[in-house]
């Protein structure tokens, strides 16, 4: 291994330390206690929470703003799918040309999504009264780190940079936003399980 | 405003730092700043003032979490905009928790990301609870039932008298002396509640139901001493009063030994007493539904028939937040209206993503009033959409910041609730 790779791989452990030590956390502290009478099934609603619900015809948040919706879906494809050409490549695995074609145009077309999710960011007035430095930061990192996915399957002589790349990504993973990888199955957990117990989840249609 | 003390501090803070399960940490760390749920909040839509974003009313509680809870918060604030606790702050809190959320939830349902943005402003308003900065009028709401046992203070003789007229109006229209509302009476079926309101203001409401019981054959009895559905210490964020009012709604069960507690229509006080309650006591209440469910469950059984043709005009449903989209109550009163009228009309949207009539939360009773009008722009528009010349809606709350809709708007519109629309529309054998 490179020292590159190695600084890599530091910072992935503190990452994922990092990130565990939340879960953890999370765990202990478990799930809220509801003492009333359950009208419905708390796991069918965490089902629908994760299935039905994320349904962008069922959520405002998607079908009112289809473009800048679809825009972070193809980000957020293209970073899980980035993260793992990431893993792939700092193990010197040596991926086939079809699959460096594929994972480097899924990259670009996530950085592409997140630069005009930047550009959003920037120029929409209530947006940019609602965003903090971490919110352009992270969405920045993130952007970057899908185009050097991207051009280092293309062109391996970036590979030391895309490392260094990597490393500070996931070194400010655990300090803002980024977090979201983590609490944001939490958060439909806990929402599944509340309407759930209520009854409101599953919907049925009125 | 009292300026703020180290210990009124640290008494907010405990609320973000006694975390009894995983539900707070996760809203508070949830949320991504994407600003797609401005749209779904009534005050975004009619201000279309940024700080009126969902996000950012969550924002103003995740903000001081980080400032005092978190590395980041603490090392380099300016990062993640974390935010101290301080007079400045408290301000803006009271203006956007207390003075700019109707707790509605649709918010909740639509984020991208499924924040529990109403759970966080709860706990908002009971960091400004601890604090000592409830909004006057709101707090002497929650003071007048933990004084008089009602939220409106109305005395035992008023109550009396009142219920002695409308039973007297009860027998007259039936013409029937055995139609009575029961008082205090042990081991009924039934114990009924209602909302403070209904005495004071629309006593009429109190009749139908009762004649609704004496159709059904129910066994029945009003508490003249803990009739109050409403739990106002749920809006105003404070755990002890809440637990008192649960407490005693509980101990009045207990001490009439009534089968089931029905909750008036009161979308607050359903969710105040079906939801909520057990948690404040931590103990399960005996069965307690609403009488929304109980009405139609009057139907499906035969025990009530009604003639549609006795319901003129065009009639729509407003759905309460509290009953609707927080309590699963979504068809009982579609299946009612149906029974009672010839001509039903959804609003758009309807169900659980229905718009807030803009007087939940507790605005009713807070002066937030300009405000309160301007966000029920939305409810006008949508009530007058229908064509409908009467608007049903399960909820007293909801009734009374109709009324104001109607004249405010120039709608024109006969508000009723669901047991006067029935009552009105009754076959009685
Ligand atoms: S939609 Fe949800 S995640 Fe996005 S800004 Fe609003 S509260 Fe935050
Ligand atoms: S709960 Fe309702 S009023 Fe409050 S922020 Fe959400 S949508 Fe707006």
């Amino acid at each position: 291994m490179h020292w590159y790779q190695w600084i890599a791989s530091g910072a992935v452990a503190i990452c994922l330390i990092v990130f565990a030590t939340h879960f953890v956390r999370l765990i202990r502290l478990g799930s809220p206690k509801d003492y009333s009478k359950k009208a419905g099934s708390p796991a069918a609603g965490i089902v629908y929470s994760f299935t039905s619900a994320m349904d962008p015809r069922n959520k405002e948040s998607a079908f009112l703003h289809l473009p800048i919706y679809t825009a972070g879906i193809i980000f957020h494809i293209a970073t899980f799918a980035s993260l793992i050409t990431f893993f792939i490549l700092l193990a010197n695995f040596q991926p086939g040309p079809s699959f460096q074609i594929a994972a480097a145009l899924i990259a670009f077309s996530g950085s592409l999504a997140g630069l005009i999710i930047l550009i959003k960011r920037s120029l929409d007035k209530k947006l940019r009264w609602l965003s903090n430095p971490d919110d352009y930061i992270s969405n920045l990192l993130v952007t970057i780190f899908q185009l050097f996915t991207g051009l280092t399957l293309l062109l391996p002589v970036l590979y030391p940079a895309y490392m260094l790349l990597a490393a500070l990504l996931f070194l400010y993973m655990p300090v803002g936003k980024l977090k979201h990888i983590i609490y944001f199955f939490a958060a439909r957990y806990h929402l599944g399980l509340f309407y759930g117990w209520r009854n409101v989840w599953p919907l049925r249609k009125a | 405003m009292e300026k703020i003390t180290d210990d009124k501090i640290r008494a907010g803070l405990e609320v973000l730092k006694n975390l009894h399960d995983s539900k707070l940490l996760t809203q508070l760390n949830s949320c991504v700043h994407c600003g797609l749920c401005a749209e779904s909040c009534l005050y975004y839509l009619t201000t279309k003032e940024a700080k009126m974003i969902p996000a950012n009313k969550v924002d103003m509680v995740a903000s001081i979490y980080r400032r005092y809870f978190t590395l980041t918060g603490k090392i380099a604030p300016g990062l993640v905009n974390a935010r101290e606790l301080n007079d400045k702050t408290i301000d803006e809190l009271t203006d956007l928790l207390f003075g700019s959320c109707t707790m509605c939830g649709r918010c909740v349902k639509h984020c991208s990301i499924g924040v529990d943005i109403e759970y966080v402003i709860r706990t908002g308003r009971e960091m400004l609870a601890s604090m000592g900065y409830v909004p006057e009028s709101l707090q002497a709401t929650v003071d007048a039932a933990l004084e008089s046992g009602n939220n409106m203070a109305i005395s035992d003789e008023d109550f009396l008298d009142t219920l002695e007229w409308m039973e007297e109006e009860l027998q007259d229209e039936l013409n029937d002396p055995k139609a009575v509302i029961p008082l205090n009476q042990h081991g009924k079926k039934v114990l009924y509640t209602l909302n403070p309101r209904e005495p004071k203001f629309f006593p009429l409401s109190i009749s139908a139901m009762a004649k609704i019981f004496h159709a059904a054959k129910e066994s029945w009895t009003l508490s003249t001493k803990m009739y109050d559905i409403t739990n106002y210490a749920y809006f105003s964020g404070n755990p002890e009063h809440s637990r008192i009012i649960a407490q005693r709604m509980y101990d009045e069960m207990q001490n009439l030994g009534a089968e089931k507690l029905v909750l008036a229509e009161c979308g607050h006080g359903a969710r105040a007493n079906r939801w909520e309650g057990p948690n404040y006591i931590k103990k399960a209440f005996p069965e307690t539904i609403t009488s929304v469910e109980l009405i139609a469950a009057y139907f499906k059984e035969g025990r009530l028939k009604a003639d549609s043709n006795l319901t003129e005009g065009v009639v729509t449903l407003h759905d309460p937040c509290n009953l609707v989209r927080g309590g699963g109550i979504v068809h009982e009163q579609r299946y009612i209206l149906k029974q009672v009228a010839k001509d039903f009309v959804e609003m758009t949207p309807h169900g659980t993503d229905n718009f807030c009539c803009g007087g939940g939360g507790g605005q009713l009773a807070m002066d937030y009033n300009d405000r309160r009008m301007q966000i029920a722009e939305i409810k006008a528009e949508q009530i007058r959409k229908t064509g409908a010349g009467i608007v049903v809606t399960p909820c007293h709350n909801c009734v009374d910041q109709l009324s104001q809709i109607n004249y405010t708007y120039k709608l024109n519109v006969q508000i009723k609730t669901i047991a006067e629309i029935v009552a009105d529309a009754l076959i009685l054998e």
